[in-house]
């Protein structure tokens, strides 16, 4: 039996080890070195990376800008794709309909996305404010003080629809006892949304949480197409920066120490979300 | 008699055998890889390339990479220098100065060098070896709009005072006198070198050796800060959308008569005569404080090519064919509307700018941008400063911020 179990996790172990575990240990290496990626050289610098990452203002602001866009898609996000989905879950008409529309633009790449929306505000929005005689401000991407907005703006229409589709299975496995207790009980909608709705849906709210949040910190892709990181460095992300640092910047050692900041950041988030959300569970 | 007969017949017999089998191994067919860091007006010469090859080569086949060169070429060729370089690597002259120190790239042949202009050979030549041959050229500098200039009775600029009497012209008139496209900060680098160009490096041709050695600082410099100074002046009196606007709008927009000048570089003239085949532009070096601006010149597309290559003949041949083949090479330039850098082959396309550029190249009005770029690297420095100056612009940073951004980041600024 033993033997059975180690021929299915092997291959899997050694795609993991290879691609991730020692990657993540060179990862480590490297950033106590000050290598420039290229030469045979890797001088031992010992923890002067990790201290110049905290005078480091650039590194600083890139984690400033990917924090606020994670809470700020972390609580738009699950709260849009709780509300579709209790809308969806309603009974309304056309239900299939609304959903495929939601739930298509999570299957475009994060780069065309980016595309989409560089031309919805400097071309198509603006456009249709001259048709309507409007002056709406729509050129998000083009001011660091509305940068984030419009980044949220193009994230946000990407994603809602597919954490609104675990919304909707979680909303769908709602024992229908429970509510029609409730309602025997005198609880009125907004009573049972919050005592009942809620509470079973806790291990949903879990793995939204968790997956919006760490996507939100590893955000990338988005960047490239859209913003490049700018105007000046105002959509610079904690991944971006260490790319722009490590590669372009030829400074390797540098720029994994970086990384390894993130990673930590993302495994004690994780973690710390999985106990706090873990325990508010309702078993069945 | 006999015995030598049969001599000589079986060494025919093997001397035709050998010659048979050097012939047939000449035919093996090759595949080489190619690298190409491609400019916005490069894309597609690579077909161009592949139909000469197999016309005299059929043998060869190229199996191409094309990257953008700004984002991607540094990137791919750092994961290629630990697994194993490309036959071939397109990229830009000062390219040479970043990797032939590491003992990657091959020296080029002189028969193939010699087919090339010895303008851009300076600097692709490292301890008397040349590493990079160099295809074509590009300028850069101010474009006018021709027509615009001689209806409202301007003249082309020399000093500041001549540039700042146009502006405030244009903007009597309501004429925005500067296209630009801010959103792509790489062109708020490529202005700042060409300020830096005509400000610092013509004045001083080591600045970038002394800024390393602690000597001058951009903090210190009031050179390099009136360099860094223009991009507040253009941002001042361009479109308010710049930070939004994209090279191919922007160029439109210069097209349609919207902005007298656009500072920028020879990429822009695929997209203006792709607009409209008849606008009438020139241009003109950016004046600078002493009035002696010269007209920037950058050598572009330059074949590298691998030491550690297994197939030195075929990469000698596909060097044979870019410098020999003189219909493709003028194809390339006619397509790319970029100048000639092989000896006797002149662009077809018309090209308005031509007479201005003949008229610098005849005062001795020229300079070759590769210096500037090998004194402060672009990828890690120049990049990195223009989003501390797009910052700066934005009002998010401070002038002095930016400036000092750009001095601690004094280890990034060379290749080596």
């Amino acid at each position: 039996m033993f033997r059975q179990y180690l021929v299915l996790v092997i291959p899997g172990l050694i795609i993991f080890t290879i691609g991730l575990i020692v990657p993540l240990f060179l990862s480590l290496r490297y950033s106590v070195t000050s290598w420039d990626g290229m030469s045979a050289e890797k001088t031992f610098v010992g923890l002067k990376n990790y201290v110049n990452l905290f005078k480091d203002k650039e590194f600083i602001d890139a984690w400033w800008f990917t924090i606020k866009f994670t809470i700020g898609n972390t609580i738009i996000q699950n709260v849009l794709a709780l509300l579709f989905a209790v809308a969806l879950d309603s009974g309304i008409r056309w239900q299939k309909v609304y959903r495929t529309a939601l739930f298509v633009p999570c299957l475009i790449s994060a780069i065309i996305v980016g595309f989409i929306w560089l031309k919805m505000f400097s071309n198509v929005l603006p456009e249709i404010n001259e048709w309507l005689g409007t002056n709406f401000n729509f050129l998000l991407f083009g001011d660091s003080k509305t940068v984030l907005g419009g980044l949220l703006i193009a994230n946000n229409w990407q994603w809602v629809g597919y954490w609104m589709l675990i919304y909707l299975a979680g909303l769908q496995s709602v024992p229908g006892d429970l509510h029609e207790a409730a309602k025997v009980d005198g609880a009125n909608a907004v009573q049972r949304f919050f005592h009942v709705t809620i509470p079973m849906l806790t291990p949903a709210i879990t793995i939204c949480v968790v997956g919006i949040t760490t996507g939100s910190l590893k955000v990338y892709d988005l960047l490239v197409s859209s913003t490049k990181g700018g105007p000046g460095r105002a959509s610079t992300s904690i991944i971006y920066q260490t790319y722009t640092t490590a590669i372009n910047g030829r400074q390797y050692g540098y720029g994994s120490a970086m990384t390894v900041t993130l990673v930590v950041v993302l495994l004690m988030v994780a973690m710390i979300q999985v106990k706090g959300l873990r325990k508010k569970e309702v078993q069945v | 008699m006999r015995k030598n007969m049969w001599y000589t017949l079986a060494l025919t017999a093997a001397a035709v055998s050998a010659l048979g089998l050097a012939a047939a191994a000449e035919d093996e067919p090759v595949t080489l890889t190619v690298l190409a860091g491609q400019s916005t007006t490069d894309a597609g010469i690579e077909d161009m390339i592949d139909e000469a090859l197999a016309e005299k080569y059929p043998n060869i086949t190229l199996e191409w990479e094309c990257v953008d060169w700004g984002n991607d070429f540094q990137p791919k060729m750092q994961q290629y220098m630990q697994s194993g370089l490309p036959d071939i690597m397109i990229g830009k002259a000062q390219d040479v100065a970043t990797y032939a120190p590491q003992g990657i790239l091959a020296e080029i042949g002189a028969e193939y060098l010699d087919a090339g202009l010895d303008a851009a050979r300076e600097n692709v030549t490292i301890d008397g070896k040349t590493y990079g041959l160099v295809y074509n050229a590009l300028y850069q500098g101010v474009y006018y709009n021709k027509d615009m200039f001689a209806e409202n009775g301007w003249e082309v600029p020399k000093t500041q005072e001549d540039l700042q009497a146009i502006i405030d012209d244009c903007n009597a008139k309501g004429i925005t006198p500067f296209a630009s496209h801010m959103v792509d900060t790489w062109s708020i680098g490529n202005v700042t070198m060409q300020f830096m160009m005509n400000d610092v490096f013509n004045n001083d041709p080591t600045w970038g050796d002394k800024f390393r050695a602690g000597e001058v600082s951009f903090s210190d410099s009031e050179a390099a800060q009136t360099a860094y100074q223009y991009n507040k002046l253009i941002f001042d009196n361009t479109f308010e959308n710049t930070f939004s606007l994209e090279q191919t709008d922007c160029d439109a927009k210069m097209v349609l008569g919207e902005a007298a000048m656009k500072v920028s570089g020879s990429w822009s003239i695929q997209n203006f005569l792709d607009i409209d085949e008849n606008f009438n532009f020139g241009i003109f070096p950016f004046p600078n404080q002493t009035g002696d601006s010269k007209l920037i010149f950058e050598p572009n597309i330059t074949i590298m090519t691998s030491a550690s290559t297994e197939h030195q003949d075929a990469v000698n041949k596909v060097l044979e064919v870019l410098t020999t083949d003189k219909e493709l090479a003028v194809e390339i330039y006619d397509y790319t509307k970029t100048a000639a850098m092989l000896k006797d082959v002149t662009p077809t396309f018309a090209n308005p700018s031509q007479e201005d550029i003949d008229k610098y190249a005849s005062e001795g009005m020229i300079v070759d941008v590769t210096l500037g770029n090998n004194q402060l690297v672009w990828g890690g420095f120049q990049e990195e400063n223009a989003k501390d100056i797009a910052a700066w612009l934005q009002g998010d940073a401070t002038f002095e911020d930016a400036l000092a951004a750009s001095d601690a980041r004094v280890d990034a600024s060379s290749a080596n």
